[in-house]
C-alpha cells in the first residue's frame, strides 16, 4: 500500500509541476528551464526551516512556496526587462547555479542530500491524508490554470502571445504579466517541492538536475501545451513509463541515462512529428462562459 | 617579487586556457550571427567531439592525428546532419526561435545522455594524462600545451577573418547575417550560407575540443557548462559581434582562472553563472565599443534582441 | 491654444542613417493632421518615436503639456496616445468583440489579483466595456460581426476594427498609420466618417496616409516630410499643388 501511495504521490506532484510549467510555457508563452530548481526552492526551504528552526510544517510549506515565488520574480525581472529570449539563458544559468550553491553550502546537507525532514499529517491520519491533500493540492491547481486560461486575464495571455507590440499600443503592459505569470506557476512549482518534502523526508540535489527539466518539459510538449488535459495526460504516461522502466530493475548508472534518453527523445519527437501534442489546443480562446451567443456560437 | 611571479603565471595559464572558451564563443556568436539562433546544440557537437577523440585514442589507440582527423570529420558530420535534418525542416515550418532554442537544447541533453549511457558519469581525458612537460622561461611555467593551444587558436583565428574578410563564401554570410532576405534577392543561396556557418563553427568546436580534452576532464555534462561561458562571452560581446565575443571570452577566461587569488577553488565554477547572469542584467546589448561601419566588427542591428529592437511595422 | 500633442526638436539615427531630423509637430484638440511623403520619408519612424516603440536620440514629446520621454509604449497609450498599425495588428485568437474588450483605458482582467478576488470589478468593467465596443462597432457597421474571428473579415472592416480597437482607450490623441490602404468601397466611407467623428469629439488626429485624395478631403492641415524632415506645412491643397513637392514625391 505504501509503495501505492508514493506513486500517487509522486503523479499528484507532476501533475502540479506539469500544470504550472503549462502556465509559464503554453500560456505565458515564457520559455524557462529553471522550473525544478524552485521545485528545490520550495522543497529545501520548507525542510530546513521546519527541521532546523522548528517550524511548524504548515508555516514552513508556506515559506517555501513563497521563496519560489520571490526567487522566480528576481530572475525574471532582469531578464524579461531585456527581452524573453533571454529569460531561457538566464533560467539555464539560475538552474544550474542554484543547484552548485545547495550542492556546496553546509545548511542543505551538500550534495549527500537532506535527510530527517519531520512529516507531515502521517502520524496523525496515516499516509491517507497526506495522499488526500497531495489530490486536492492537485485539483486546485488544475481548477486554477483552468479559470485563468477562460478569465479576463486569459484573454489577455492570448492576445500577448499573438502580437506582443500590438498589446503594448493598446496600453497593456505584457512585461508584468509575464512577471506574474512567472511568479505564480514557480510558487506553484515551489508547494509542489514542500509537499514533496514532508512526505518522502529526504531531498537530494540530484532530484532536481537538468533531468527534471526535460521530464517537465516532455509532460507538457508531449501532452498538448496550452491545455487543460495536456499536461495532466503527459504527467500520468510518463510517470508510468520510468516505473514500468523500474520493473527491469536495471542498475541505477543505467537508468538514470535511459530515462533521461527516452524524455529528451520523445520531445524531440514530438516536436518534429506532433508539435500540438496528444491533446491539441484550440487556436481561439474561449471564455469560461459566453455572455450573449450569436453568430460565432458554433464555430 | 614572488607575487610578480604568481600573477604573472595566473595570467600566462589563464590566457593559454582562454583559447578554448574564444573559440567556443566564436562558434556560438557566428552561427546567432549568421542564422540567428541560439544553437545550443553545440553542446551536442562538443560531446560528440570529445568522445570520438577519446574513442579513437583510448580504445583504438590511434595516434593523435589520426584521432584529430577523425574526430573533425565527426564534429563536421554532427554539424551537417544537425543544420540539414534538423534546423531546415524547423525553418520551413517557419517555428519561432524559441521553438528552436528547446531543440537544440534537447538535441544536447540527448546527446549528453546517451554519452552517460556508454561512457558513465565519470571524468575522461582524451590521452592518458593531462599533464603536459613543462619548461621555464624567465620565472614562469609554460606547458607543452600552451604554445600548440596558442598558435592553433591564433592560427585557425586568423584564417577565419580572412576568410570572412576575402571571400565570396565570407562577405556573402555579412550579407545573409545583416538582411537574409535582401540577400536572396541578390542571389546569394541561404541555405548554402547557413550550412557553412554551422561546418564553420563545427571546425571551431572541434578543434576546441580537441584543447580543451587534452588539459581538463570532461564530463557528459561538461558541454553544457562550456556553452554558458560561450554565451556569457557572446552577450558581453554585443550580439552580432564576433570580434568582441572572442575578445570578451578571454577576458572572462582570465577572470575565471584569476579568482583562484581570491576566492576558494570550489566555487569557481560558480563564477560562471555570475558572469551570465551579470552579462544579462548590466550588457544585454553588449559592451558598448566603437563602431566601423560596414566593417566585420559591427554589430547586426535587428537580430530580434535586446531593448532597441527595431520596429516590426515597415517604415513608411 | 496650446496642443494637445507637442513634439519638439525630435530627431533619431539608427547607425548614422537619419530617421527624424529636429521634428517639431503640433496637433490640436479637434483638429485633423495629415503626414504625406514619399515612401521612405519617416513617417511611420515618427509615429514610433512619438508613440514610444522606438526611442528617441534628442528631443521631447508633451501630452497634454507632461513630457512622455520617460515612458513606456503602453504608459504612452495609458496616458492618451493612441495609435494604430498600417499591417492592423489584430489578435487572430481572439473574436472581433474581444480584441476591443481588453483594450479599454483600464483593463481590470490585466491583473491577476483581480482575476482572482476581484469578479465584480471585472463584471462591472466587462459590462461598461462591452457597450462602449458594441457602440462603436455599430456607429462603422460592424455591429453583425462582432463575434466573428478578426481573420475571417474583408481586409477593409480589419483596418476598421483596428481603429475600433484604438478608440476603446479614450485616447487624446490618435496615430493613425495608413488607415485606407487596403480598404474599398463601404468599409472606405466607413473610415472616413469615423475619422472625421472622432476628431469632432475633440480628439487630436493625425494620418499617415498616401491616399491623397482621402488626405485632401478629411485633413485641416498637411505636413509633408522627406527623409526624416519636414519639408513643407499647410494645407494639403496647397501641399499637393507645390511642382517641387510634388517632384520630392514622386522623384523616387
Amino acid at each position: 500500500m505504501e509503495y501505492l501511495y508514493g506513486i500517487i504521490i509522486i503523479i499528484g506532484l507532476y501533475v502540479i509541476l506539469a500544470t504550472s510549467f503549462n502556465l509559464i510555457i503554453g500560456y505565458g508563452g515564457l520559455v524557462s528551464i529553471a522550473h525544478p530548481v524552485f521545485f528545490a526552492l520550495g522543497a529545501y526551504t520548507s525542510a530546513v526551516l521546519s527541521r532546523d528552526f522548528g517550524a511548524p510544517v504548515l508555516l514552513a510549506m508556506l515559506a517555501g512556496t513563497l521563496v519560489a515565488l520571490l526567487a522566480s520574480i528576481a530572475l525574471a525581472l532582469p531578464s524579461l526587462r531585456v527581452s524573453g529570449d533571454y529569460l531561457l539563458i538566464a533560467s539555464i544559468g539560475f538552474q544550474l547555479g542554484i543547484l552548485e550553491v545547495i550542492k556546496n553550502v553546509r545548511f542543505t546537507g551538500g550534495p549527500g542530500g537532506f535527510t530527517n525532514i519531520p512529516p507531515f499529517l502521517i502520524r496523525e491520519f496515516g499516509r491517507e491524508s497526506y495522499v488526500v491533500l497531495v489530490l486536492a493540492v492537485m485539483v486546485a491547481v488544475i481548477l486554477l490554470v483552468w479559470w485563468i486560461s477562460r478569465s479576463d486575464y486569459g484573454r489577455a495571455m492570448s492576445a500577448m502571445r499573438d502580437d506582443e507590440l500590438a498589446f503594448s499600443s493598446i496600453g497593456r503592459d505584457a512585461m508584468w504579466m509575464k512577471i506574474a505569470i512567472f511568479g505564480l506557476g514557480s510558487g506553484i512549482a515551489g508547494l509542489a517541492g514542500s509537499l514533496y518534502a514532508h512526505y518522502f523526508r529526504f531531498i537530494a540535489p540530484e532530484q532536481f538536475e537538468i533531468l527534471q527539466s526535460s521530464v517537465i518539459l516532455t509532460m507538457v510538449v508531449v501532452g498538448g501545451l496550452r491545455t487543460t488535459w495536456g499536461p495532466v495526460v503527459g504527467a500520468l504516461l510518463l510517470q508510468a513509463l520510468p516505473q514500468a522502466i523500474s520493473f527491469l530493475h536495471l542498475p541505477p548508472s543505467v537508468l538514470g541515462p535511459i530515462q533521461g534518453i527516452l524524455f529528451t527523445g520523445l520531445v524531440l519527437v514530438f516536436m518534429f512529428f506532433r508539435p500540438q501534442g496528444l491533446v491539441p489546443a484550440k487556436e481561439v480562446w474561449r471564455a469560461v462562459q459566453r455572455p450573449t451567443g450569436k453568430a460565432g456560437e458554433n464555430r | 617579487m614572488q607575487d610578480t611571479t604568481i600573477i604573472l603565471q595566473i595570467l600566462w595559464t589563464s590566457l593559454a586556457t582562454s583559447t578554448y572558451y574564444v573559440l567556443f564563443a566564436v562558434a556560438f556568436a557566428l552561427v546567432l550571427k549568421v542564422t540567428r539562433l541560439f544553437n545550443f546544440a553545440q553542446a551536442a557537437v562538443m560531446t560528440i567531439a570529445f568522445y570520438t577523440a577519446f574513442i579513437a585514442v583510448q580504445w583504438l589507440e590511434w595516434p593523435a592525428w589520426a584521432a584529430f582527423l577523425l574526430m573533425m570529420f565527426m564534429t563536421l558530420a554532427a554539424s551537417y546532419a544537425l543544420e540539414r535534418i534538423g534546423f531546415e525542416a524547423l525553418r520551413q515550418r517557419g517555428v519561432s526561435v524559441m521553438f528552436v532554442f528547446v531543440f537544440t537544447l534537447m538535441v544536447s541533453e540527448f546527446i549528453a545522455y546517451v554519452a552517460m549511457l556508454i561512457f558513465g558519469t565519470w571524468p575522461q581525458t582524451i590521452f592518458p594524462t593531462i599533464f603536459w612537460p613543462v619548461t621555464i622561461v624567465g620565472e614562469i611555467a609554460v606547458s607543452g600545451w600552451d604554445i600548440p593551444a596558442m598558435a592553433a587558436t591564433v592560427g585557425a583565428l586568423a584564417a577565419f577573418f580572412a576568410f570572412m574578410r576575402f571571400t565570396r563564401t565570407g562577405q556573402f554570410m555579412i550579407g545573409v547575417a545583416d538582411n537574409p532576405d535582401l540577400a536572396e534577392l541578390y542571389g546569394i543561396n541561404k541555405r548554402q550560407i547557413f550550412l557553412a556557418a554551422m561546418l564553420i563553427a563545427g571546425a571551431f568546436v572541434g578543434l576546441g575540443m580537441f584543447l580543451y580534452g587534452t588539459r581538463a576532464q570532461v564530463l557528459p555534462q561538461t558541454g553544457l557548462s562550456l556553452m554558458l561561458f560561450a554565451i556569457a562571452a557572446t552577450i558581453i560581446g554585443g550580439i552580432g559581434n564576433i570580434a568582441g565575443a572572442a575578445i570578451a571570452a578571454v577576458i572572462l577566461g582570465i577572470i575565471q582562472n584569476a579568482s583562484i587569488l581570491f576566492i576558494s577553488s570550489e566555487w569557481q565554477g560558480f563564477l560562471l553563472y555570475i558572469f551570465l547572469f551579470l552579462a544579462i542584467v548590466f550588457f544585454p546589448n553588449g559592451l558598448r565599443l566603437p563602431r566601423r561601419r560596414g566593417r566585420f566588427g559591427t554589430a547586426t542591428r535587428d537580430i530580434p534582441l535586446g531593448r532597441d529592437a527595431p520596429p516590426a511595422e515597415s517604415q513608411a | 491654444m496650446a496642443g494637445v500633442l507637442e513634439v519638439r526638436d525630435l530627431s533619431k539615427s539608427f547607425d548614422g542613417i537619419v530617421v527624424a531630423s529636429h521634428i517639431d509637430l503640433t496637433l490640436k484638440s479637434g483638429s485633423i493632421v495629415g503626414l504625406i511623403g514619399p515612401n521612405g520619408a519617416g513617417k511611420t519612424s515618427l509615429f514610433n518615436l512619438i508613440s514610444g516603440v522606438v526611442k528617441f536620440d534628442s528631443g521631447t514629446v508633451l501630452l497634454d503639456g507632461s513630457p512622455l520621454d520617460r515612458l513606456k509604449f503602453h504608459q504612452r497609450v495609458r496616458g492618451g496616445l493612441s495609435r494604430t498599425w498600417q499591417h492592423t495588428r489584430l489578435f487572430p485568437s481572439l473574436p472581433v468583440i474581444d480584441n476591443l474588450l481588453i483594450a479599454t483605458h483600464d483593463y481590470p482582467g490585466e491583473r491577476l489579483v483581480n482575476v482572482l478576488f476581484g469578479r465584480r470589478r471585472l463584471k462591472a468593467h466587462d459590462s461598461v466595456a462591452r457597450d462602449k465596443a458594441v457602440g462603436i462597432l455599430g456607429k462603422m457597421g460592424l455591429a453583425n460581426v462582432a463575434d466573428d474571428l478578426v481573420s475571417d473579415l474583408p481586409y477593409g472592416q480589419q483596418k476598421l476594427v483596428g481603429v475600433a480597437r484604438a478608440l476603446m482607450g479614450d485616447a487624446k490623441c490618435l496615430l493613425l498609420d495608413e488607415p485606407m490602404a487596403g480598404v474599398e468601397g463601404q468599409a472606405y466611407a466607413a473610415m472616413q466618417r469615423v475619422v472625421r467623428e472622432v476628431a469632432e469629439s475633440g480628439v487630436a488626429v493625425c494620418v499617415v496616409e498616401h491616399n491623397i485624395a482621402f488626405i485632401r478631403d478629411l485633413c485641416d492641415e498637411g505636413v509633408f516630410m522627406f527623409s526624416g524632415a519636414i519639408m513643407a506645412r499647410g494645407s494639403v491643397a496647397e501641399l499637393i499643388r507645390d511642382p517641387q513637392l510634388t517632384e520630392l514625391y514622386f522623384g523616387h
